[in-house]
C-alpha cells in the first residue's frame, strides 16, 4: 500500500528528500520553501527557507554534500547550507545567492551527480550551468543557449556529470554537454559522443505529435533518454537507434523517472503513476502503481483522463436522462492523488534498482509508492500502440 | 483602465521571436504536388464510396493529409472529401469504422472533426456523433493531440 501524507491544501510545486529520507523540502506554491520532518504519522514544518521574492518553481537536495538549491520565478537561485548561527550557535540554513544571468523565470533545478555543479532551466531560452569558484567564494554560471527556442521546462543530469538532458516548450528534448573545464575531468566516450566541449548538442528529438516537452529522464546507465510531452505521449530515444513513441489515450504525462534500465514510471494529469517497460526493441505500458482502492472513493468513476468520470458522468446523465439532482455529488477520484501529479522522484533503493518512488502534486499530497506493486489498468479507453 | 497596450504585438519587437515554421517539420512536398494528390485522393475516395467501402475510403482520405502553409486549396478539397465520407456513413457503423483505423489516422480524423466543427455551415450533429465514438476508442489523449499538434490540416 502506498504511504499517503496530506501536506497542505495548496499545490506542492516541488519536493526533494534528504539523503536518509528523514526530511523533505517542499514548496507550497509560495515564495518560501519548507523543510518538513516526520512527527507521528504526519510531516510538520521544521524550518522555513525564506529568501525568494517570487514563487519557488523547483527544489533539489544534494544527498552527499547536504546542500539545498532552490529556483524561483524571481530569476534567482539560492544554495542553502547548514551552518552555525554566528550569534546563537544554533544550526541554521544559510542562503547564498547565485547570479544566474537570466532575464526570465527559473523553472527547474537539479544538482549534478558529483554535486559540484547544478543546472537551472529558465524561460529565457537558456540553461544556467552553475559551478563553485573557490577563489572568489561564489557560484558562477555559464549559459547553454543554442539552439533552444523556447522555455526550458525540465532538466536531468547524465550519470557522467557532464551531459544534461533538457525538455523545452519548442517541442524538443535535447542532450547537451555541460562540460566545465575548470572542474570536470575529460569524460569517457559514451553513446552520446566522445568530443564534448560546452554546448555540444549530442541529441535532439521531437515529440510524437507536436507537444511541448514536460519531463526528461536518462536511464540509469545514461544510454537512453525518455521524455513526456503534452501531446499525451512518452518517447524513448536510443541515440543512433530507434525512437519509440507511445501515444496515450489519456491526459498528458508531465514527469517521469527510470526505476531500472528497462522500466519507467511516469505521472501527470491522469493523477496516477503509470509504469512502462521495454527495451530498444519496443516499449509498452504495463500498468499503474495506483490500484484504485487507496483513496476511499466509491468504485465506479475512473481517474480524470479516462472518460465518464465525476463531472463528465454528471453532465452526461443530466443530458441523456434529464437527471441533474439525484446524481452522486461524490467528486472524489478513485486515484490516491486527487489532482495532477507534478513530480515523481526516486525514493528507495539504489540507482538502477529503485524500489520506491515519491510523488507530489497539485492536491497537496506526498505519496510514497512501492515500484513492485504494479496493477493492471482498468476502465481504460482504447488501446496502446507503438510507432 | 488603460488596456490598449494589450493589443501591441510585442513579438514584432523581439528580434529572436520563435517562428511558426520552427515548431514543426515542414511538409517536404511541393504545394502543387500536394494539390494533385488531394484531387487524386478525392477521386479514389469517390470510387471506394460507390463500392460502399467506408473504411477504405476513410483510410485513403486520412493518409498523407496536407498540413502547413501554402496548401489551402488542397486542405479545402481534403476536408470536403472527408466530410463526404462522414456524412454518408450510417451512424451504427461509426464505432466499427473508427476502431479499424490506426492511431495516426484516428489523430488525423480528430483534427478534421474539429476543423469541420469550426466551419459556419457544418453538419454538427454528424460531426458530434463521430466525435463521441472516436473519443470512446482513442480517448482524451486523441483530443489533446489535436490541440497541441501545429501540423494543422
Amino acid at each position: 500500500m502506498p504511504q499517503v501524507y496530506s501536506i497542505s491544501q495548496n499545490p506542492i510545486t516541488a519536493h526533494a528528500f534528504n539523503a536518509d529520507r528523514s526530511q523533505v523540502a517542499v514548496s507550497l506554491n509560495s515564495n518560501d520553501a519548507q523543510i518538513l520532518g516526520p512527527s507521528g504519522s504526519e510531516w510538520t514544518t521544521i524550518e522555513t527557507l525564506a529568501e525568494h521574492d517570487k514563487v519557488i518553481t523547483s527544489i533539489d537536495w544534494a544527498p552527499n554534500s547536504n546542500q539545498i538549491v532552490t529556483a524561483s520565478q524571481d530569476r534567482n537561485a539560492y544554495v542553502w547550507q547548514q551552518t552555525p548561527d554566528p550569534e546563537t550557535g544554533k544550526i541554521i540554513w544559510k542562503p547564498t545567492l547565485v547570479l544566474l544571468r537570466i532575464n526570465r523565470a527559473a523553472t527547474h533545478v537539479r544538482w549534478s551527480p558529483k554535486e559540484d555543479k547544478f543546472a537551472v532551466a529558465s524561460g529565457a531560452r537558456a540553461i544556467a550551468i552553475c559551478s563553485f569558484d573557490p577563489e572568489n567564494n561564489w557560484w558562477v554560471s555559464k549559459l547553454l543557449k543554442k539552439p533552444i527556442r523556447s522555455t526550458v521546462l525540465s532538466i536531468e543530469w547524465h550519470p557522467n556529470n557532464v551531459l544534461l538532458a533538457a525538455g523545452s516548450a519548442d517541442m524538443k528534448a535535447r542532450v547537451f554537454s555541460a562540460y566545465i573545464k575548470e572542474i570536470d575531468e575529460r569524460p569517457a566516450a559514451t553513446v552520446w559522443g566522445s568530443k564534448l566541449p560546452f554546448n555540444t548538442i549530442c541529441g535532439e528529438y521531437a515529440s510524437a505529435a507536436g507537444g511541448w516537452v514536460h519531463g526528461v529522464a536518462f536511464s540509469p546507465s545514461g544510454d537512453v533518454l525518455a521524455f513526456a510531452s503534452h501531446d499525451s505521449s512518452i518517447s524513448i530515444a536510443y541515440p543512433g537507434g530507434p525512437v519509440h513513441h507511445i501515444r496515450m489515450p489519456t491526459l498528458p504525462l508531465v514527469t517521469l523517472t527510470w526505476t531500472t534500465e528497462d522500466t519507467i514510471i511516469a505521472a501527470g494529469h491522469d493523477c496516477q503513476p503509470i509504469v512502462f517497460s521495454g527495451s530498444d526493441a519496443g516499449w509498452q505500458e504495463v500498468g499503474t502503481l495506483d490500484d484504485g482502492s487507496g483513496s476511499g472513493a466509491k468504485a465506479g468513476p475512473g481517474p480524470v483522463g479516462r472518460l465518464k468520470t465525476g463531472a463528465f458522468a454528471t453532465f452526461q446523465n443530466a443530458d441523456s436522462r434529464g437527471q441533474g439532482s439525484n446524481v452522486s455529488n461524490d467528486t472524489k477520484l478513485t486515484t490516491v492523488h486527487q489532482n495532477t501529479i507534478t513530480s515523481v522522484r526516486p525514493y528507495g533503493g539504489a540507482a538502477g534498482q529503485v524500489t520506491q518512488v515519491s510523488t507530489t502534486g497539485v492536491d497537496g499530497k506526498l505519496v510514497i509508492w512501492d515500484t513492485a506493486s504494479v496493477s493492471a489498468l482498468t476502465g481504460r479507453m482504447g488501446a496502446m500502440s507503438m510507432s | 483602465m488603460e488596456v490598449a497596450f494589450r493589443k501591441i504585438d510585442i513579438d514584432a519587437f523581439d528580434e529572436d521571436v520563435i517562428q511558426e515554421s520552427e515548431l514543426y517539420e515542414a511538409d517536404p512536398r511541393d504545394p502543387a504536388q500536394v494539390f494533385e494528390e488531394a484531387k487524386a485522393r478525392q477521386a479514389s475516395v469517390r470510387s471506394l464510396l460507390s463500392k460502399n467501402d467506408i473504411v477504405g475510403a476513410l483510410v485513403t482520405a486520412l493518409d498523407n493529409a496536407p498540413y502547413g502553409p501554402n496548401v489551402e486549396e488542397a486542405k479545402t478539397i481534403s476536408l470536403q472529401t472527408l466530410l463526404g465520407i462522414l456524412n454518408s456513413t450510417k451512424s451504427t457503423d461509426i464505432s466499427n469504422v473508427v476502431q479499424s483505423l490506426t492511431m495516426d489516422s484516428q489523430d488525423t480524423l480528430m483534427k478534421y472533426l474539429y476543423k469541420g466543427m469550426a466551419m459556419a455551415d457544418s453538419n454538427a450533429s454528424v460531426l458530434l456523433s463521430w466525435h463521441e465514438k472516436l473519443t470512446e476508442v482513442a480517448g482524451t489523449g486523441c483530443i489533446v493531440r489535436t490541440m497541441t499538434d501545429r501540423r494543422t490540416v
